[in-house]
């Protein structure tokens, strides 16, 4: 189970998972194994809004950290997601097909996007946020357009 | 038909909510031109606000809410106001049924808006007609 770090900003609280890493955009990645699962931040998806529609690449699609490898339609956005590593998707969340609420309601769980056989695990770990870089650009983030 | 005989038509209040206009637009099809005699709108608005008429309208009558976003606030705002929601719909759950009509704008929707708000409007109305067989069983 994750330990968060949390803060709030105007009336939403936003949590942060400690045991994952983040890219700028706010797609987390944690390693598990010969696999790393990714997904989007709570932050992603309270900022972005209730998810219609989740697009993944296909199973066996091989994506360079920083490409595109999947689509989110939100209430408000299409956002076009970047890998956070380089590496082949293994396997893509199904329930997002039926579901794509999920993302919404458990961002760092069930809401999973895709796994991955990473190509250079530990190269991904340098260019990627630890959790407490990501809590201090999302809350940047957030007091910036509050402001 | 007297208003306390229609069903009771409760639509987002989200403005500036491209979802919360498509709640709206497909309200006004509903009470305006599918079913002007058998159903009536309440605003959001009056209930937030306590207003007595609207908190006996939905106490006395059948009550379809219309969500614009996953909050539920029309929903929600029913039943913290001692009424009870007999159909609930929801502007993004359309959305998926009917992918093609993609919602944009505001003010003024954009051609999949008004399509959508069509087709969510003619499923609302198709529960007006239930409800209403129901009342007259």
């Amino acid at each position: 189970m994750s330990d968060y770090l949390t803060f709030t900003h105007d009336k939403f609280t936003f949590e942060i998972a400690t045991d994952r890493l983040y890219n700028a955009t706010g797609v987390w990645a944690k390693a598990d194994g010969d696999s790393v699962t990714v997904g989007v931040s709570d932050f992603f998806q309270q900022h972005n809004g209730d998810v219609a529609f989740a697009e993944v690449f296909e199973v066996g699609t091989v994506v360079q950290a920083g490409d595109e490898f999947a689509n989110i339609e939100t209430i408000k956005l299409d956002i076009d997601l970047p890998s956070p590593l380089s590496g082949t998707i293994l396997a893509v969340n199904e329930a997002l097909d039926l579901e794509a609420e999920v993302i919404n309601h458990d961002p760092y769980g069930a809401g999973w996007l895709a796994q991955f056989a990473a190509s250079d695990w530990a190269a991904a770990v340098k260019t990627l946020m630890t959790p407490q870089q990501y809590y201090e650009h999302t809350k940047a983030e957030a007091q910036a357009e509050g402001s | 038909m007297d208003d306390t005989t229609k069903v009771i038509i409760i639509p987002c209040s989200g403005i500036g909510k491209t979802y919360g206009t498509v709640s709206r637009e497909a309200a006004y099809e509903v009470i305006d031109v599918i079913c002007p005699q058998t159903s009536t709108l309440v605003p959001l608005s009056k209930l937030v606000l306590g207003d007595e008429e609207a908190k006996t309208a939905i106490a006395e009558n059948r009550v379809i809410t219309i969500d614009g976003c996953a909050l539920a606030c029309a929903t929600k705002m029913v039943e913290e106001s001692g009424g009870s929601v007999n159909h609930q719909f929801a502007v993004l759950d359309a959305y998926r049924r009917h992918r093609q009509m993609k919602p944009r704008g505001i003010s003024e929707l954009n051609e999949g808006g008004l399509q959508l708000a069509h087709a969510l409007a003619t499923e609302i109305a198709a529960a007006v007609d239930e409800l209403q067989g129901e009342e007259n069983a």
